[in-house]
């Protein structure tokens, strides 16, 4: 018997009020539904303005919903008052937004460490792990640089890595490797598959590049245009470990990417 | 105010990375210099050292001054005024931003008082505090408190208002606190507007400080001015002056240093905040 | 519409209406308070330290009435008009004029930059010793006062100006006073506005600090003088009109700027 999802979507609606009040604005999520299993890498495709960062912020718990559910371990999360919203539902929810979001006037190392601080949770292993963060998506020597001193791209990485250091169970990830030139794009899917083969986080993933998608994930849902909802799933045969270079000429590759484009509309 | 430190940061820079170490510029500058010395001196001949001082009257005059120690005397006392009120004034006028952060309620009932506060001459007051505190130091404390704490007071409220809610989303969803999103992101990110509002009010707490000085005191350099001028000792009013401005250059430069330490992080004014790099 | 939204809807509605009510309520409440403290003020001080703000409120009709007040009021606008039209002239020509002698701009801006750090207040004695007793040494403060805010908000518009703009109208053939006049007058117009909103009020301000200390008429002259005479009602007469006449000042230019500006996207964060 399968496991309960770990993360459940029901139904989810969401419309976003105009500021004249009454008038009803149009939706821009509309009975989605779906779920994501432990440990799963689960892609999200969908057009520009298909409200893929809207979904991510209920499930951030960051932003109400207007209907529906959302089930973290079985439990519904409070999600349709703003007063009771749990962002990150503590901190088990781990969220790579789309900009970096450093915090300007900290170090990169300043910076990845900043969430274990703020959970109290700084110590030697937990600073050990952070360095070997560092390390491991090549930022070593930018330690004590200051975010306008960093590149985009290892502004990203720093962005990643702070989520990463402190573990949450699932993380949220809103198209981080959009903004990047091709190769950096590369170098940084491949550090990520690498590290999330240590830990079998779960991931969800969301971007409008379907060859990204492919590359990456165990599942690839694809949203429809507003008011979204799931136009459809694809599991991703391709077996891991997954040659991002390369994974182009895998036989299986073309199939996929004709049946979700041809959903992506 | 805000077309002086604009004309400061942006444009300052990149002219001063076009032009600013250019040689012909420089001796240039060196040329009016002379000039403009040369005017002085001319002045000074032509109307007589009782109406203008001469360059030179003016130069050991000020530097006997200095090694008689008169003039550090009176500076130290217009310093003094000048710190003190600036503290007395600046503290509050920072902290009450962040107190109120969370009573959006009571900033609203305040404002209107506090933008009349800012729009009225605090200089007026002086005879009033003359009046109160006497010719003493006190006066002039109070006059450089009440000038600097408007100006701060709404420094600091840009900071707290120009704070980017995406941080404060980003720190709750890892776990922080009311009191973290405080001290990690309001407080640091409100500190720049804070530094600008110190950086503008620092030259009027001097010269509050001079004119409360002018009015009515018996020491500082105000009084010095105001002393010399009654006894047409035009020299001595140049002297008062030039040490008045150093102290204004000093504390300009200090101002820089701090700033250029405390604010290692800010991005420089021509930062494309889109490029990668 | 769910109903948990309508719902929403309705409460922020709602506590948006009592907040309004809350802010105004206070603000009444806290003049309320402010006069109050004041009365109670002047009682404990004493006739010497505090003005009781009946008398004051007396003092101000009867110099109405009898036409000090106003006479007072008007010189001091008077001085501070014709000082901040000089500083403005000055202020607007010298960049215009700088203009055409870039070499003599590079050379001189460092002086003009060190200048500012001069306390203009402090050459008030200066000016008296150079100028006389009546109305020079203060015009000449006025005037100083309002000619740097305006003359860093021009050069700096004029610094700001897009090249290609002046570029395009040379192509087309406009004079130098041509492109002064409309391509670079225009785009700095903003920046001269921002300016003159700040250099009015201090020009004010300037006059009646200037009347503390040399001079026989004026706002601030009536402030000093009471307070020479240990007339403390005249000093709260005097500042109370003072302070008046800055915000009335303020607030008919922030009217002004509106109106004018109504086209414009206006941005607020510009703060100060």
């Amino acid at each position: 018997m399968a496991a309960p999802p770990l993360l459940e979507v029901r139904d989810l609606s969401k419309r976003f009020a105009t500021r004249a009040g009454r008038d009803p604005s149009s939706w821009v999520i509309q009975g989605l539904s779906f779920a994501v299993s432990d440990g799963e890498f689960l892609t999200i495709i969908g057009p520009s303005g298909s409200g893929k960062t809207t979904l991510l912020n209920m499930l951030a718990q960051i932003d109400t919903a207007s209907g529906g559910e959302v089930r973290f371990q079985s439990e519904a999360a409070p999600i349709d008052d703003p007063k009771g919203l749990n962002p990150g539902l503590s901190c088990k929810i781990g969220y790579v937004t789309q900009e970096d979001n450093l915090l300007p006037w900290r170090t990169t190392l300043q910076n990845v460490l900043f969430p274990l601080m703020v959970q109290r949770r700084l110590n030697d292993e937990t600073r050990e792990r952070a360095q070997m963060l560092i390390r491991a998506v090549g930022l070593a020597g930018f330690e004590n640089h200051y975010p306008h001193e960093l590149s985009g791209g290892m502004k990203k990485r720093a962005s990643l890595i702070r989520t990463l250091v402190y573990d949450p169970p699932v993380i949220l990830m809103d198209e981080p490797f959009g903004a990047l030139d091709a190769q950096t794009r590369a170098q940084l899917q491949d550090d990520l598959l690498r590290l999330w083969s240590l830990g079998r986080k779960t991931i969800i993933f969301v971007t409008h590049d379907i060859a990204e998608a492919i590359a990456l994930g165990d599942r690839t849902l694809v949203l429809s245009r507003p008011p979204a909802s799931i136009a459809g799933e694809h599991n991703n045969p391709i077996p891991r470990p997954r040659d991002i270079a390369g994974i182009m000429t895998h036989p299986e590759f073309a199939a996929l990417y004709q049946s979700i484009r041809a959903q992506v509309q | 105010m805000a077309t002086w430190e604009e004309a400061q940061s942006g444009q300052a820079r990149a002219r001063q990375a076009r032009l600013g170490t250019s040689l012909r510029a420089r001796a240039d500058q060196a040329l009016v210099l002379v000039v403009l010395l040369a005017i002085w001196q001319g002045l000074s001949f032509a109307f007589g050292t009782y109406w203008v001082g001469s360059p030179w009257g003016v130069a050991t005059r000020f530097f006997g001054g200095i090694l008689n120690g008169e003039i550090p005397r009176h500076a130290s006392y217009t310093l003094l005024e000048a710190v003190a009120g600036f503290l007395i004034g600046a503290i509050p006028a920072a902290a009450l931003p962040f107190a109120l952060r969370r009573l959006p309620i009571v900033t609203a009932i305040l404002d209107p008082f506090l933008v009349g506060g800012y729009g009225a001459p605090k200089l007026a007051l002086a005879p009033l505090f003359i009046l109160w505190f006497g010719i003493g130091i006190e006066s002039k404390i109070a006059l450089v408190a009440i000038t600097v704490f408007f100006i701060v007071y709404f420094s600091a409220l840009a900071g707290i208002r120009a704070l980017d809610a995406r941080l404060v989303q980003m720190a709750q969803v890892m776990g922080a606190q009311e009191h973290d999103v405080a001290r990690h992101i309001v407080f640091p990110g409100a500190v720049p507007y804070i530094f600008t509002g110190l950086r503008i009010a620092m030259p009027y707490s001097i010269g509050g400080a001079v004119i409360a000085e002018l009015i009515s005191a018996n020491r500082g350099l105000g009084y010095l001015i105001q002393l010399s001028a009654m006894n047409f000792d035009t020299t001595g009013v140049f002297v008062a002056l030039a040490a008045t401005t150093c102290i204004v250059f000093a504390g300009n430069w200090i101002v820089n240093v701090v700033e250029r330490r405390l604010l290692r992080w800010r991005p420089p004014p021509d930062f494309d905040l889109q490029a990668g790099s | 519409m769910t109903s948990q939204e309508a719902a929403l809807d309705l409460r922020e509605a709602s506590r948006l209406r009592w907040r309004q009510y809350a802010v105004t309520a206070g603000r009444i409440g806290l003049v309320a308070l402010l006069l109050g403290a004041w009365k109670l003020g002047a009682d404990i001080a004493g006739p010497l330290y505090a003005a009781d703000p009946l008398e004051v409120l007396e003092r101000i009709v009867a110099d109405t009435l009898s036409g000090s007040l106003l006479h007072h009021i008007y010189v001091t606008l008077r001085l501070s008009a014709i000082g901040f039209a000089i500083g403005c002239a000055c202020g607007v020509a010298l960049p215009f004029l700088l203009r055409r002698l870039p070499r003599l701009t590079i050379a001189v801006e460092p002086y003009i930059m060190a200048s500012v750090g001069v306390p203009k207040y402090a050459l008030v004695p200066l000016f008296i010793l150079w100028f006389g007793i009546d109305d020079a040494p203060k015009l000449w403060l006025v005037g100083l006062l309002v000619f740097y805010p305006v003359f860093i908000a021009v050069f700096a518009g004029i610094r700001n100006v897009d090249r290609r703009l002046i570029a395009m109208a040379r192509v087309v053939g406009a004079s130098e006073a041509a492109i002064s006049r409309e391509v670079i007058w225009n785009s700095l117009l903003p920046f001269f506005l921002a300016a003159l909103k700040i250099a009015l009020p201090r020009a004010v301000s300037a006059a009646i600090i200037g009347e503390f200390l040399v001079g026989n008429e004026g706002l601030g002259y009536m402030i000093e003088s009471s307070r020479n005479n240990f007339d403390t009602t005249g000093v709260f007469t005097g500042i109370v009109v003072a302070t008046a006449l800055v915000l009335v000042i303020n607030t008919a230019l922030v009217r002004i700027d509106r109106r004018l500006n109504a086209w414009r996207p206006t941005d607020r964060h510009m703060g100060l």
